[in-house]
């Protein structure tokens, strides 16, 4: 296993940048997840550390070895891919163990015999070994795919949204398998992803990316608990963090554009009145729809409340975030 | 009296149009629409087939039509399978199909290949290369006997250039050794294109992205190339070889124009030596028991072909 830095990498197609003067340290062993909306750089890290595609400018070190112009075998990284690319003429075995028979992996064949189904047992997936690739249900297909990075021992693993066409308890499973796994191993992985609750369940970093540039890069409580700007807040956090007017309730701090609010960082009970427009209730947790001066808020409160649509809730902010214009955060 | 909603629904739903006017079904409506085609098909395959059959147990000469036909039996049969110049001309069709079937999958694989790398304007030697096709056989096989003109042809002129020998020291339809090369050369010169458009069509089915995951499974280009393009493409492959080999099993017009099938018998394809056994020696009986045996070679062949692609497929 191994750390991998990327320095200074910039990536252009065309007139669109997508990675721009990008600085990013996964250390050793840590599960690393790198978040943002679609064109965000995502994957264009991914394919750039996986020598797939090569940097404009930068450097890639794998293991503190630098990468440029090293092929993808060279530089031992195992890739699961969005949309599986599984061979699609190779049963399920076939495909475990083609990573396993390359020369560069050096290994006998009945341990990669028993490489593949221990693998598979893992996955769930050793009762289909026999099948091709293409009778599978995308979930099966998708944890071949896993599967076939899994069975080998390379310096660091990289994902690219290997869930994201999963159904939601599919997606549940492997998000747990997945880091248990990556726990037990104490391998190295780069993970790509869009869903913020990925990315805060399994990550012990999360970098986030915002047009090719990291705007943040720490564990997952940290960005969730102290953002450094508005866009980076709005990556995480369920319901979505509110953003209204900065002297909505009161003197803001100077240069202070917005305001922004957590549920938890709305104390029901005191301050001043709002309008509940909307109850839902999600059973674990009810999600509350506010009307305040007209601006829309979503905030959660007990799951068991008795409130009812057209009630007044009492509302005041508790510890908010207060962001600039440029979306800034802005410090007290 | 109250119609109840559903009543009403059904009566406003309108019936089928065929059993409004004439009180037919649709199954019959069906066989209607079939009839034609069916009959049209019975007309100009399945008669001529089962006709065919018959004269091929008498000696029936279709240029004596007023003579009493005589009832044979397997005499036909018998003549043929024994007959050496039959045989003969059954192995020059093997290796006419063998040969043009190896170099146009070989090299129509190959352009394919190239092409499919999509270097700048590929499109455009993709429109050249699919040129050949393009023409007719009968100006194919003309225009090829002026390139093996030993005198002037530039195809003895390109031999030559390559190995120093005199241009005018081989012919290349006259000699005996040299023409069954001759009509294999000209076929896969037309047809090779054929061959590259559906291993082109095999290799742009498989996605870029099998590659990326072969890269990072550490695969080298040789190991990416047969355990995935190779199998990938097989299916498209075979389809090709099997359009090419009944193609070139049933091979007239390109060669008659170029040898006509000599010298000798060399070049005479079974196609062409039936066509003389029928309209030039007028043994129609004789004709239709050698067509039975090659329609039963051919349906046998294509069958077990055909067997193999779906095994091939489903893999």
């Amino acid at each position: 296993m191994a750390e991998i830095v990327l320095r200074n990498i910039t990536r252009r197609y065309g007139e669109l940048t997508a990675l721009e003067k990008l600085d990013l340290t996964v250390p050793d062993g840590a599960f690393v997840v790198l978040l943002g909306p679609t064109g965000a750089g995502k994957t264009t890290t991914l394919r750039i550390v996986s020598g797939l595609e090569a940097p404009d400018l930068g450097e890639v070190f794998i293991g503190g070895q630098p990468m440029n112009g090293l092929p993808p075998a060279q530089r031992n990284v195992a890739m699961v891919f969005q949309q599986y690319s599984l061979y699609p003429h190779l049963t399920v075995r076939d495909n475990l163990s083609f990573p396993l028979k390359s020369p560069l992996s050096q290994t006998p064949r009945h341990a990669i015999a028993e490489k593949v189904v221990r693998v598979a047992e893992t996955l769930q997936i050793a009762h289909k070994l026999d099948n091709k690739a293409t009778e599978l249900s995308g979930g099966e297909m998708q944890r071949v795919s896993i599967g076939r990075a899994l069975v080998r021992n390379p310096s660091v693993y990289l994902m690219d949204e290997p869930l994201s066409s999963l159904d939601a308890k599919l997606r549940a499973d492997l998000r747990i398998e997945l880091k248990s796994i990556q726990a037990d191993s104490g391998a190295t992985l780069l993970y790509v992803t869009h869903d913020q609750t990925e990315a805060m369940t399994m990550a012990s970093h999360i970098g986030v990316l915002d047009h090719g540039r990291l705007v943040q890069f720490g564990p997952p409580r940290e960005i969730y608990a102290d953002p450094v700007s508005l866009y980076a807040a709005s990556r995480l956090g369920q319901p979505r963090i509110n953003i209204l007017p900065a002297d909505l309730f009161g003197p803001a701090p100077s240069g202070a554009k917005f305001i922004g609010l957590r549920p938890e960082q709305i104390c029901q009970g005191k301050g001043q009145d709002s309008l509940v427009a909307r109850v839902e209730r999600l059973g674990d947790q009810t999600r509350l729809h506010l009307k305040f001066r007209d601006h829309d808020i979503v905030t959660i409160t007990d799951a068991h409340t008795a409130l009812h649509a057209g009630d007044i809730v009492p509302i005041q902010p508790d510890a908010p975030f207060f962001f600039a214009a440029d979306g800034a955060r802005i410090r007290a | 009296m109250a119609q109840s909603p559903i009543t009403r629904a059904a009566q406003a739903t309108p019936e089928p149009l065929a059993r409004r006017i004439r009180g037919l079904s649709d199954r019959a409506i069906a066989w209607i629409f079939i009839a034609p085609s069916i009959f049209l098909l019975l007309a100009v395959n399945i008669f001529p087939l089962i006709w065919t059959i018959r004269l091929s147990f008498t000696d029936y000469r279709v240029n004596r039509p007023n003579r009493d036909i005589e009832w044979v039996g397997l005499q036909n049969y018998r003549r043929i399978l024994t007959d050496s110049d039959i045989w003969q001309t059954m192995q020059a069709t093997a290796h006419f199909l063998i040969w043009t079937i190896v170099l146009q999958v070989l090299i129509g694989f190959a352009l394919a290949w190239l092409i499919n790398s999509k270097f700048r304007s590929s499109n455009f030697w993709t429109t050249i290369i699919v040129l050949p096709m393009m023409l007719s056989p009968a100006v194919v096989g003309n225009f090829w006997t002026f390139l093996y003109q030993p005198q002037i042809g530039l195809f003895n002129h390109a031999i030559a250039f390559v190995t120093g020998a005199d241009p005018a020291s081989f012919s290349m339809i006259g000699d005996v050794a040299l023409a069954p090369w001759a009509i294999v050369i000209a076929d896969t010169w037309m047809w090779t294109p054929f061959v590259m458009l559906i291993c082109l069509a095999g290799l742009r089915s498989i996605p870029e992205s099998i590659y990326e995951a072969a890269e990072c499974d550490r695969a080298s280009k040789w190991r990416q190339f047969w355990t995935l393009t190779v199998p990938m493409v097989l299916p498209f492959l075979m389809l090709a070889v099997l359009f090419r080999g009944i193609e070139n099993f049933k091979m007239f017009d390109l060669v008659v124009q170029l040898t006509g099938g000599g010298p000798g018998n060399t070049t005479e394809l079974t196609s062409i030596n039936l066509k003389r056994e029928a309209f030039e020696k007028w043994r129609t009986g004789y004709a239709s028991a050698y067509a039975v045996i090659l329609f039963v070679t051919v349906f046998g062949l294509a069958s077990i072909y055909v067997k193999a692609l779906n095994r091939v497929k489903d893999r």
